[in-house]
């Protein structure tokens, strides 16, 4: 492996802060290994994306808008990875540990034959073989796996690394649509329900409720509010979600999301195992309950035993406060 | 019409695992091994498919695991499946996710299909990547994320849930569909669906079975593990009682000074 290929996850042509922290670390991967980094941004906005990537140390920024892109799901995307990868040779893939990243890199791994490893957070380079390190069994161990393939493809998890800008080159490549291919996987239509929300995997703060909530009513206005003052996500344990006070998108732990934010609240939630292992590998744990005895006491960092209805609100006001005073 | 539903087994996600020091595998003793909670919500909808569809359809079970799984895959029997194929082979043993996803497509082929449905992730590595290899494998259009899935003649159509809501997307037969757990309640198995499960046909083969043509499990596989290390130690919580709002807010504001964190 020598250059490093990274998949830019993009909103209608503003990339994703994860796809820029990938494009940061591909960069120190890219020097490890002796090659270059190549970014990969498809479907409508492509190019205003690139522009955004062309501030990122990125030597090639390969791009196309092709219609197909976002009239088919995935598999035209993954005819113009597949693309640049052989036409890079042996190299590094980098997707972000996002539904669409897992989706993307499975499939391209296939293809390539290569060896996948999810979850990233930290990697290492040893003549010329990429290891990756991730937490694995919900943060129970911590794995380093060696690429044994010509190919490899990482899922890289959001908040392990940081965007840093920096000169690349930045020569844009207009790709050429790859011939002879039908696609089956028609998209009808597209229906946003949480427009410019972050998802509890991209987010570097989680404020997370659970049973203690009540209802769905907490999880639309105090935890929100908590959530939007530190520009983070509202998460929910599987309690919350099986009671339909929130959607399942928001399930934070085994059956749900498995993530590392840098700050994760737990408000009215005890800290079973199967929220334990969705999240033990945040950066700072901060729970409050009205039980200081409750399981989440042996893993979280610090435990606030009162009232979370009164505490939520003065904490969300203390913050905007702090936050107003800074800018 | 014939739907396959490939099956993971999983140690009992209650439990709290641990891994033996001396040899860096995850302690099974003492813990159970059951379905993988995610792919019930697959038969679910395989079983609501069928059930629909009435004649002709069927539901077969498919997974990777030893002999001893057997007793494991008859649940989903219990169901409601009709039938089921383990592929049981020592040398299936360090197989990794693109090692699966091949082997499975291998023996999903031959048995034939009309439509896969599959779980999202497994509970223990939980790499939420198989759905999509297995499509690529299998040469068909793979729907992921499905929170609804309906059929429609030859047709398929699902809404993929997204981070921002969800997509309305159709493709034709035969094709792959994974399910997330929005989209049913899985049933219990009757009393009767138990007892009729235990005549129902769990098959076994053999990798031989399969001629893949080249090796998996550990030989095959695309990564190697170099090592496993314990999580960093996280110190005892801090715990601390708040009278009011205000004190609350006031002892966690300083302890996310201390961390740097505002």
């Amino acid at each position: 492996m020598r250059d490093v290929i990274v998949y830019i996850e993009h909103t209608a042509g503003k990339p994703r802060r994860v796809s820029l922290e990938c494009v940061s670390e591909a960069k120190e991967i890219a020097a490890a290994l002796g090659g270059a980094v190549h970014a990969v941004v498809l479907g409508k906005g492509a190019r205003a994306a690139a522009e955004v990537l062309a501030a990122y140390p990125v030597a090639r920024i390969h791009l196309s808008e092709d219609a197909d892109v976002d009239a088919f799901l995935l598999d035209p995307q993954i005819d113009y990875l597949e693309a640049v990868a052989r036409g890079a040779g042996p190299s590094l893939v980098l997707v972000p540990n996002t539904m669409i990243g897992r989706d993307v890199g499975s499939r391209l791994a296939a293809r390539l034959e290569a060896g996948l490893t999810s979850d990233i957070v930290a990697w290492s380079v040893a003549d010329g073989v990429v290891a990756c390190v991730s937490p694995k069994l919900g943060g129970l161990t911590i794995t380093t796996c060696a690429f044994k393939s010509d190919y490899g493809v990482a899922a890289v998890r959001p908040n392990a690394f940081k965007a840093v800008t920096g000169a690349g080159g930045g020569e844009v490549v207009e790709l050429e649509k790859p011939a002879g291919k039908t696609y089956l996987i028609r998209i009808e239509d597209e229906v946003v329900e949480a427009a410019g929300e972050l998802g509890v995997e991209e987010a570097s703060t989680v404020v997370s409720g659970g049973r203690g909530m009540g209802g769905p009513e907490p999880f639309k206005t105090i935890l929100k509010d908590l959530a939007e003052a530190f520009g983070g996500a509202v998460g929910a344990s599987r309690a919350a979600v099986d009671a339909g006070w929130i959607s399942h998108g928001h399930q934070v732990g085994q059956t749900g999301k498995t993530i590392g934010p840098q700050l994760y609240f737990a408000v009215g939630i005890s800290g079973a195992i199967q929220h334990k292992v969705g999240m033990r590998t945040a950066g700072t744990i901060v729970a409050i309950n009205k039980d200081g005895t409750v399981p989440i006491g042996e893993f979280a960092d610090l435990v606030v035993v009162g009232d979370l209805f009164q505490i939520v609100p003065e904490l969300t006001k203390s913050v905007k406060e702090i936050a107003a005073a800074h800018s | 019409m014939k739907i396959v539903v490939p099956v993971k087994l999983v140690p009992d996600t209650s439990a709290d695992k641990r891994i033996d020091p001396a040899t860096k595998r995850l302690v099974r003793t003492g813990v159970e091994t059951v379905l993988n909670p995610f792919d019930e919500y697959a038969i679910e909808a395989a079983l609501q498919v069928k059930e629909k569809a009435g004649g002709e359809a069927t539901v077969t079970i498919v997974t990777m695991a030893p002999e001893s799984g057997k007793e494991v895959v008859r649940k989903a029997l219990a169901m409601g499946a009709d039938d089921a194929v383990l592929l049981s082979d020592a040398g299936c043993a360090g197989s990794d996710v693109w090692d699966t996803a091949f082997a499975l497509a291998a023996l999903i082929k031959k048995n034939g299909f009309d439509l896969v449905i599959c779980g999202t992730q497994s509970t223990d590595a939980g790499t939420g990547e198989l759905p999509g290899a297995l499509a690529e494998y299998l040469g068909v259009p793979g729907l992921t994320y499905a929170r609804t899935l309906e059929l429609d003649g030859t047709t398929v159509r699902v809404e993929r849930e997204t981070d921002a809501g969800y997509l309305k997307i159709s493709a034709p037969l035969p094709a792959l569909v994974s399910v997330t757990k929005s989209i049913n309640e899985p049933r219990y198995p009757s009393l009767k669906g138990i007892m009729g499960a235990k005549k129902k046909t769990i098959a076994a083969l053999a990798l031989a079975d399969l001629a893949l043509g080249r090796p998996i499990g550990g030989d095959g596989a695309k990564t190697e593990l170099l090592a496993l290390a314990d999580p960093p130690v996280r110190g005892k919580a801090r715990i601390v009682e708040a009278a009011d709002g205000a004190e609350g807010a006031r002892i966690i504001v300083e302890f996310l000074r201390e961390k740097k964190l505002i």
